[in-house]
């Protein structure tokens, strides 16, 4: 029954649907809309797409943005951000991670605390929201919070500062909730590429089942991530660099190698990243599909991340819009279910499956960065 | 039987909860976490306090791991370090389960004396670690922290330490702020290290009983970090309990006199008395050789025991060792193993069996088990507290 949740069958668009204009909307400004009328019927079918297979998110802003709020209620709706339930709702979003990013300039143990303090906010929020949001922080539990009508919510990413550069640091945010963390903004993962220390982080994540994100590391970086991580990487906040250039945007050539590699891009829902419309993310979407492959590209909305949205796609309500331009555009269901969901979850269930297998063969490295780095 | 036998038949029911062992800071000083270079399953005599087979010679059933980092550590450095020892104590129980086991509640405790492990469980020791934020506490809680030391030797910002000069003057608004949160998830304030007017001021503030996780009694023996008797005498009605402390230097006052004289020995010569590098020790030794070290015995921890029970209550007692936390040890009392002895010291005295149950095990099961119910309670009424010492102390 749980289902229900999700369900927006035709004949209720009325109470359910966005409050700007439906792409089918023939206000809607040229500029922005598709460029044909994608009609009703593709919603509806968007909507009962995402009903079945919603979108796992891959990177919302959220503790950050309400980290200034006097207060906030994100089960009865919050216009101070573009992310809160009834929204998830209309938008179908299964699951997202929150980033637990933190601001330039703080680093070392500074970073540390600043994440510890993210991640009791990120419980504190859930836990204040026991009917849209609960945590989930491994494959399994994100299925059960699906199956319970709510969303689930992983902690992550956080930036490499968060480590404080200690191997037993990443293993207490691990056991704390973090799943992800980019690797970019330390002196072991940076324009050079992975140190010594940077790869042994790489490998306790690997056991520990947590993500490494590349998204705004260095084409180095990436290369030598794919060659030691014995898990799948996600960029998760990587458009195409051919249709748009931005320094997190990938070149083909890492788009391939990331394929390859069973990873995961996730393309950000930003006018910076994309552009300005729906059509330029579904460019984007379309040219990750076809360069990296079906199974290795996703949806990061980037809400409340500061970033300017492409029209229509405002907020996190706007994901039946994005997917009714993908229909028109003759996507499967097949693919559209993978970019929405199933590839996330795949990338979760591997990461799981590798941890597993690692704890066997591989004990807590204790391996210092003074040690390895010098 | 031989009371020593008996002190040992008795353990074998209610075995000994531990309120302090430093094992986690020695195994990062010595081999930087590296936990197959001193494999505990082994004798480690040679080079720590602790090992497990020890442990199991010492009939102890529950040990608080301390997650101590140094409180010189300045802000958030202290936090990164105590994730650190939070992760050492992790890998310990990962490493060696058939011995160990996590212990987060009195009911953990419990279970795991049914099943013959030694329930582990954490402090962390000194308010430094939390670095004036409340989230960091509950980040604490959430990695398994289950008591806080307000401060170790120096004073924080929110509370003053036994060892140093008076300055807030015991808490202030926000350390009492720390101890409402702390009573909120459930974690013991802890009041060994603190000065007797924090202690005071801690008793007036929390709804959860308290404990001295290692801390002797101050009428036996005039040292700072022991429990004045006013004190000792307001925990029937906090629910409290006292662990009493095998520190030399804290409990023998022949040995609190000849250690003054010893850091005056070394101040003289242009050393820190802590300091440990080749020249300052040498100059240690030769004092030591001039003037032996007063040496404690069992019947010195039974002193105070005996008189923390006219003061405070068989039900206000416990045991906290320090084992790998201090250098020197009384005879007799010498590693973890020897908790037998100071328990047969206590049966030729006249204490009873159901008094040492409660000394070894049931006070501070018990104790943990009050501050999980008065959580419960509080945590229905107040949501968590994210008060900063800017806003309170201003």
């Amino acid at each position: 029954m749980a289902e229900l949740r999700y369900d927006s069958g035709p004949g209720v668009g009325g109470m359910d649907g966005p409050a700007e204009p439906l792409p089918a909307d023939p206000g809607a400004p040229g500029a922005g809309g598709p460029a044909e009328d994608p009609g009703t019927g593709l919603l509806d079918r968007a909507h009962a797409l995402l009903a079945a297979h919603p979108v796992a998110d891959g990177y919302s802003g959220l503790p950050w943005a309400l980290r200034h709020l006097p207060w906030f209620d994100l089960e009865l709706g919050e216009s101070a951000v573009a992310t809160d339930v009834p929204r998830m709702r209309q938008g179908h979003v299964g699951a997202l991670f929150w980033a637990l990013h933190l601001p330039e300039g703080l680093t070392g143990d500074r970073a540390v605390s600043a994440t510890l303090e993210q991640l009791d906010l990120v419980k504190t929020v859930v836990r204040a929201h026991p009917d849209g949001l609960r945590l989930g922080c491994a494959p399994g539990p994100v299925t059960d919070v699906r199956h319970c009508g709510r969303i689930a919510v992983l902690p992550g990413p956080a930036g490499a500062a968060a480590l404080g550069d200690s191997l037993g640091i990443l293993r207490s945010l691990h056991g704390l909730g973090l799943r992800a963390l980019t690797l970019s903004g330390a002196s072991w993962a940076s324009e050079a590429g992975l140190t010594r220390f940077g790869e042994e982080v790489l490998r306790e994540m690997n056991r520990l089942g947590m993500l490494a994100d590349l998204s705004g590391a260095s084409a180095d970086t990436l290369r030598r991530a794919c060659a030691v991580s014995k898990a799948p990487l996600l960029c998760a906040r990587s458009a195409a660099r051919a249709l748009r250039p931005h320094p997190a945007n990938l070149p083909d050539d890492l788009l391939a190698a990331l394929g390859a590699a069973k990873g995961l891009c996730l393309v950000p829902l930003t006018a910076e990243q994309t552009g300005p419309s729906v059509r330029d993310v579904a460019d984007h979407l379309g040219h990750v599909r076809e360069v990296a492959g079906a199974h290795s590209v996703g949806l990061s909305g980037t809400y409340d991340a500061g970033s300017a949205h492409p029209q229509e796609l405002a907020d996190a309500s706007c994901y039946p819009r994005l997917i009714a331009e993908l229909l028109r555009r003759g996507w499967s269901d097949t693919d559209i279910a993978l970019l929405t969901w199933e590839n996330v979850q795949r990338v979760l269930r591997e990461a799981d499956f590798t941890a597993r297998e690692a704890q066997r063969r591989r004990e807590p490295s204790t391996l210092t960065i003074a040690a390895l780095d010098g | 039987m031989s009371s020593l036998e008996a002190a040992r038949d008795l353990l074998r029911e209610f075995p000994v909860a531990d309120g302090h062992n430093d094992l986690p800071w020695a195994l990062r000083e010595q081999v930087r976490y590296d936990l197959g270079a001193r494999d505990i399953a082994a004798d480690q005599g040679a080079h720590l306090h602790t090992d497990i087979p020890r442990l199991r010679a010492g009939g102890v059933g529950a040990q608080y791991w301390s997650v101590y980092v140094r409180s010189d550590y300045a802000g958030d450095q202290a936090v990164s370090a105590t994730l650190e020892q939070i992760d050492c104590v992790r890998q310990l129980l990962d490493r060696y389960p058939a011995d160990l086991r996590a212990a987060l509640t009195a009911a953990d405790m419990e279970a795991a004396r049914a099943e013959g492990r030694i329930a582990s469980l954490m402090g962390a020791e000194g308010g430094h670690s939390i670095a004036d934020s409340l989230a960091t506490l509950r980040a604490l809680y959430a990695l398994g922290v289950r008591y806080m030391t307000l401060t170790h030797n120096d004073n924080i910002a929110w509370a003053d330490s036994a060892t140093d000069e008076p300055r807030v003057g015991g808490l202030s608004a926000f350390g009492r702020a720390v101890v409402r949160e702390m009573n909120r998830e459930g974690m013991l304030v802890d009041l060994s290290h603190v000065a007797a007017t924090t202690m005071r001021d801690a008793l007036d503030t929390t709804a959860a009983p308290v404990i001295f996780s290692h801390s002797s009694s101050r009428a036996v023996c005039d040292h700072p970090r022991n429990i004045p008797d006013d004190v000792l005498e307001r925990l029937p009605a906090n629910g409290g309990v006292a662990m009493v402390t095998f520190v030399p230097k804290f409990v023998l006052q022949a040995a609190v006199d000849w250690t003054a004289a010893a850091d005056e020995n070394m101040r003289a010569r242009g050393f820190h008395h802590l300091d440990t590098t080749a020249e300052a020790m040498k100059a240690h030794r030769a004092f030591e050789e001039s003037t032996p070290r007063p040496v404690a015995t069992p019947a010195t921890v039974a002193d105070h025991l005996d008189h923390m029970r006219e003061v405070a209550g068989i039900d206000h007692l416990g045991i906290g060792g320090d084992y790998d936390g201090t250098a020197f040890t009384p005879d007799g009392l010498s590693d973890v193993s020897a908790y037998p002895n100071l328990l047969a010291e206590l049966l030729d005295r006249g204490w009873s069996r159901p008094d040492l149950a409660k000394l070894t095990w049931q006070n501070a099961v018990r104790v943990l088990g009050a501050a999980e119910d008065v959580a419960r309670g509080l945590r229905t009424t107040r949501g968590p507290s994210n008060a900063t010492i800017g806003e309170l102390d201003g």
